[in-house]
């Protein structure tokens, strides 16, 4: 479904601040995949999502969409097919718009925005429909402004636009991060749900180690622009966040060991 | 008093064009001070041409939506900041305009326009104020319909959250450029309405039409609220319609038409500092529940999420 192959990408590329945020990258989602992304902060986690998004492009490599080079095209030409959720809870959604508005935008994500009216009395009982799963009551509050919602409850919402088209990727960079415990846990409750449901291919990058072990089938751990453990279903089950950690340790180890070295 | 309501009524379409613009793509757009007169001149031109005046003020409408998309290509293609690239436009405008009008102005006295239709049909009484009110509000309604499609959503989402829309795979560059040609469309065709109720187009009619925009907007929102688009865009045609009162007021208390442009200026120079000031936001507290709508809406103006924090607070 996604082939991201060979990509590398360097920012400041010539200047003392060059910095390589992906080095030959190479990774393989086959549909229904859910592939959790762990790595320290500059590991190049959120560079391969915004890779894959188009919102950076790669200087090397190619990344392909369901068998279509998708390379060239910008990002709001990929975006019809790539669902995608941010950190930051006001990211992923309009303000000023009221929900029933959001859900409009996001309804007809990939198709023409012509001169129909975005909200009509048959949009508004299937979008009504489709907010009770998120249980928090959304459903009758549709000519809500967005903006008056907490950051929870925008971030469910996020979700549920993000997949709402039924996208062939869904994109989740730390999208629980900046929520509170028991929103968090909601959050990726319903993450879990509606991939389920939908069978979505996705990529989910994260910081919480117990969460990248709980959710998906495979986990990807990501060091200084390189892919360096790539663990199946089978081996994840086992796996503890102490056995991450250890993981992490060892990277760490061996980069201070070359840095010794060097001294 | 009648003359100021019509002018107000007209200048409402201007208001409603610098709001689509300021207030819902949240970008402050200059180059309505040169399209305002390129309207102008087109109709002119053509109606001393002999051209029907309907046809000529809707060809005005063509010309201003073309200064438009050349502000937008600069901002969106060439990424020139926003407002010098409205301010591009307007001076490059300026030479354009003498050279559609061939001269400083033109009078149009003695030919047929649509406001001597209008004072043939109704004379130049409260039937006209009428016939212009419902010409302000139909401009209004086609505006509150549009915001409400499925690609007026697209536009008011890019002036609101620019991220946001593009991951829902809308080009916000192509709909800056739509909210731009849409917005001076609606200006050059005011500018043209304008030319033939003063009877005469001029080089010099446009300049400083943004504050007069921007008054309209910042005082209509401030007294009838910004909740909804519907009552937004009727906040802003009544502020244009208030605004025009006002410098009839001024006019009448004995100042000079010359001095109209000092006083746009200090009007929404106070709009925008009053709020700031502690003794006025005691006074408005007090009055009502949180903030003030003038103390929004005038933030709204400076920030983009102002307007949404403002409600909250209250």
């Amino acid at each position: 479904m996604l082939n991201v192959t060979h990509v590398s990408k360097t920012f400041f590329p010539g200047t003392v601040n060059e910095r390589k945020a992906l080095v030959d990258v190479s990774l393989t989602l086959s549909p229904g995949d859910f592939v959790t992304v762990i790595g320290s902060n500059g590991a190049g986690k959120s560079t391969v999502l915004n890779t894959v998004a188009g919102r950076i492009s790669q200087d090397q490599g190619v990344v392909s969409l369901d068998g279509r080079d998708v390379s060239k095209l910008k990002e709001h030409q990929r975006a019809a097919q790539v669902g995608r959720v941010f950190q930051d809870p006001m990211a992923g959604t309009s303000p000023n718009l009221t929900i029933e508005e959001n859900l409009s935008l996001a309804d007809k994500r990939g198709r023409r925005r012509g001169l129909g009216l975005g909200v009509t009395r048959a949009k508004r009982e299937r979008f009504a429909e489709a907010l009770k799963v998120l249980e928090l009551g959304l459903e009758d509050r549709l000519k809500t402004k967005v903006g008056l919602l907490s950051g929870g409850q925008r971030q469910a919402l996020s979700l549920l636009m993000a997949t709402f088209s039924q996208p062939k990727i869904l994109l989740l960079d730390e999208h629980t991060a900046a929520l509170d415990p028991q929103r968090a846990e909601l959050v990726t409750r319903l993450t879990k749900k509606v991939v389920e449901e939908q069978g979505l291919t996705t990529l989910m990058v994260t910081h919480n180690m117990v969460q990248a072990l709980e959710v998906g089938n495979r986990l990807i751990m990501m060091h200084e622009g390189r892919i360096i453990l790539d663990v199946s279903e089978a081996e994840k089950s086992k796996l503890t966040p102490a056995d991450l950690l250890a993981e992490f340790g060892k990277i760490k180890g061996a980069a201070l060991d070359d840095k010794t070295l060097l001294q | 008093m009648i003359t100021a309501l019509e002018l107000g009524l007209i200048y409402a379409i201007v208001a409603l064009g610098v709001y689509l613009t300021f207030r819902i793509l949240n970008f402050p757009d200059l180059t309505v001070d040169g399209s305002f007169t390129s309207g102008a001149a087109t109709a002119a031109i053509l109606i001393v041409n002999g051209v029907n005046p309907f046809l000529a003020t809707g060809a005005a409408f063509v010309v201003g939506a073309l200064a438009g998309l050349i502000t937008g290509l600069l901002h969106t293609k060439g990424n020139i900041n926003g407002l010098l690239a409205g301010i591009l436009t307007m001076i490059g405008l300026y030479s354009i305009n003498l050279r559609i009008m061939g001269g400083a102005n033109i009078p149009l006295l003695g030919e047929d326009t649509t406001i001597s239709l209008l004072r043939q049909f109704a004379g130049s009484g409260w039937t006209s104020v009428l016939v212009l009110v419902a010409v302000a509000l139909v401009f209004k309604i086609i505006l509150d319909w549009f915001l409400h499609t499925d690609a007026g959503l697209a536009l008011q989402a890019t002036g609101d959250n620019e991220q946001m829309i593009r991951s829902f795979a809308v080009s916000t560059d192509r709909m800056k450029i739509t909210g731009l040609m849409l917005s001076n469309g609606l200006v050059g065709l005011a500018g043209a309405v304008v030319a033939q109720h003063q009877g005469f187009a001029d080089i010099g009619m446009g300049i400083g039409l943004i504050l007069v925009g921007l008054a309209s907007v910042i005082v209509g929102q401030a007294i009838f609220g910004t909740r909804v688009v519907i009552q937004a865009t009727m906040a802003v045609v009544l502020g244009a319609v208030i605004y025009r009162l006002a410098i009839q007021l001024a006019l009448n208390a004995g100042l000079n038409p010359n001095d109209m442009k000092l006083m746009s200026a200090i009007l929404v120079i106070a709009a925008l500092l009053l709020p700031q000031w502690d003794g006025f936001r005691k006074f408005s507290a007090r009055r009502r529940r949180g903030r003030s709508a003038l103390h929004a809406a005038a933030e709204a103006t400076l920030t983009k999420d102002a307007n949404i924090d403002g409600k909250k607070v209250s």
